[in-house]
């Protein structure tokens, strides 16, 4: 039997559902080395601001049951470095880029978007307004619904490209998020990012990371996101885009189920670089054995 | 790549030497890169575990890690028994550079010390002369020595005076610095930040080659990630998994 893994997502055309999450997969080059990148369903790249970010003191990553905190702080080489020296690269790759942008203010995140709007190096732009590792910008851009209807209508304003918005699980009221999101502009969302958390180190005393806090991530928050693109897909026009936990193609297919129309895999690359392209083999498979011709087959009927 | 235990042994307080077999590029490695290993089984472990190549056998087919046991997941790896598969990847990194006719210090401190075994191996053979400094803790935490004494003279310091002279490798640095006979020009070392530090102190505005190996907690091992940066001296961020983990001290911040 042949199966239909691909999915139009904003008017691109995916090969599969499967693409890493921002912030896990660098610009692309280092996992390169380990697989064609055309095999993925579309690249999403770290996190790009105006100027270049340092990020946040070491240790910034820690390891926990199931999971692990990060606290980078949007470490990036800057717009200018990433128009000139790392999207031009991925143009000999015939996958969609889709660059993810965060910003301190809103002039800051325009800005952003503008140029690589105009940069013609770009299919999509997913906005960061989740990022829980930044003083200033990132999650208070998406904590409240009326700070982000008012970012997103002055980004729509210089953005010519599909905008994917990325949110956040640290939130009362996911739905009201979501609503608000569709409501002002957006085309797509994406969730979740990490849930805030802490880990002590019981020999010191004291966090292990050196901001105290950051990102939970991993398959401890799996549950957490299918309950939010569950929520999300249940009362949205728009297609939804599935983070958080991902290792197998099973997952994918429970996403999938949740009403989600792709994903995005972010720490299992780093158990095993191959985490990717082994589990686009494996959702092959596992829509042969179980006979889905294609993922609108199975796409949100647990809803 | 799957390779196989083919030794694990105890050898010092909670330090532990593994020989690991198989098909693996050997031939590739430079003293001073690292492979990332999977521990544990399902989600136990998510992250790898970075541990530094202590020695290279080429012919016989095998390397040598040595590694601390601190935490879960090096628990594990110490639990393993010939024969046993393990989940590597490497060798990854960017090691010391050997320089040929140079007189070489090599300065290791604790853990830091099993890369800086196959480096002397290296430098043993090709610098005009090379010496050694190793500190540890006490006595209970000392290993290798007898094979570093096979290669070159090594000065060996405890914090608490149980074994060589007391005190911390800085001291030994110190004398050959201050030594006008000795005009060392390469230093190589791993160990603690603040011993790296410390040395980065002592060479000060010195033309010395060499280099500091660090140690970071890492999340993706392969540069991906920012997880494990440090700061160079004209302020940019660096990532000791890709760009490191051998860093020369003009570059590095310390």
């Amino acid at each position: 039997m042949q199966v239909d893994m691909s999915v139009n997502l904003l008017g691109l055309k995916l090969k599969n559902p499967v693409m890493p999450a921002s912030g896990c997969f660098g610009f692309g080059k280092e996992y390169s080395k380990y697989y064609d990148l055309n095999k993925l369903g579309a690249i999403v790249v770290k996190a790009t601001t105006q100027k270049a970010r340092l990020g946040n003191p070491t240790p910034r990553v820690a390891e926990v049951t199931c999971g692990m905190l990060n606290s980078i702080g949007l470490a990036n080489p800057g717009l200018d470095k990433v128009l000139s020296d790392e999207l031009p690269w991925l143009k000999s790759y015939s996958l969609p880029v889709i660059v993810n942008v965060a910003g301190e203010t809103v002039e800051e995140y325009c800005s952003v978007v503008d140029r690589i709007s105009r940069s013609k190096l770009a299919h999509a732009i997913e906005l960061n307004v989740s990022c829980p590792n930044v003083a200033q910008g990132g999650l208070s851009f998406g904590a409240d619904s009326k700070v982000l209807s008012e970012l997103l209508k002055r980004v729509r304003g210089v953005c010519s490209l599909p905008l994917i918005v990325k949110l956040s699980p640290n939130v009362t009221d996911i739905v009201e998020i979501g609503l608000a999101a569709q409501e002002a502009g957006a085309d797509a969302i994406s969730l979740i990012n990490t849930l805030i958390g802490m880990k002590i180190d019981i020999n010191t005393g004291r966090p292990v990371l050196a901001r105290k806090v950051g990102g939970l991530s991993g398959p401890a928050i799996k549950p957490v996101a299918i309950r939010m693109v569950y929520q999300l897909a249940d009362v949205l026009k728009l297609p939804i885009i599935g983070i958080g936990g991902i290792y197998t193609a099973e997952d994918v297919i429970e996403f999938i189920m949740a009403g989600a129309s792709a994903v995005q895999i972010g720490t299992a690359n780093f158990t095993n670089p191959m985490a990717m392209p082994d589990i686009i083999d494996d959702l092959e498979r596992y829509m042969k054995e179980k006979g889905i011709k294609d993922l609108d087959q199975i796409r949100g009927c647990a809803l | 790549m799957i390779l196989r235990v083919k030794k694990n042994l105890k050898l010092a307080d909670a330090i532990w030497q593994m020989e690991i077999e198989g098909d693996f590029p050997y031939n590739k490695v430079q003293a001073g890169q690292f492979i990332n290993i999977r521990v544990g089984q399902g989600h136990d472990h998510l992250l790898r575990r970075p541990i530094s190549i202590a020695e290279v056998r080429q012919d016989e087919g095998y390397l040598t890690i040595v590694y601390r046991v601190v935490g879960q997941g090096t628990k594990w790896l110490s639990r393993l028994e010939p024969d046993m598969p393990l989940d590597i990847l490497g060798p990854l990194g960017n090691g010391f550079t050997v320089e040929e006719g140079k007189y070489s210090l090599i300065v290791g401190g604790g853990i830091g010390i099993p890369p800086l075994y196959e480096l002397a191996k290296r430098l043993s053979a090709k610098v005009d002369r090379l010496d050694i400094i190793l500190g540890f803790r006490s006595e209970h935490d000392v290993f290798w020595i007898d094979r570093f004494k096979k290669l070159a003279s090594v000065d060996l310091f405890t914090e608490d005076g149980s074994l060589g002279t007391k005190g911390f490798v800085t001291k030994g640095i110190s004398e050959i610095l201050a030594d006008k006979e000795r005009h060392i020009e390469n230093i190589y070392a791993c160990g603690p930040i603040g011993m790296l530090s410390a040395i980065k102190g002592l060479i000060g505005k010195l033309q010395i080659g060499g280099g500091a190996s660090l140690e970071e907690r890492m999340a993706c091992g392969v540069g991906a990630c920012y997880g494990c940066t440090c700061m160079t001296t004209n302020r940019e961020s660096k990532r000791v998994c890709a760009d490191g983990p051998v860093f020369s001290w003009q570059e590095v911040d310390l």
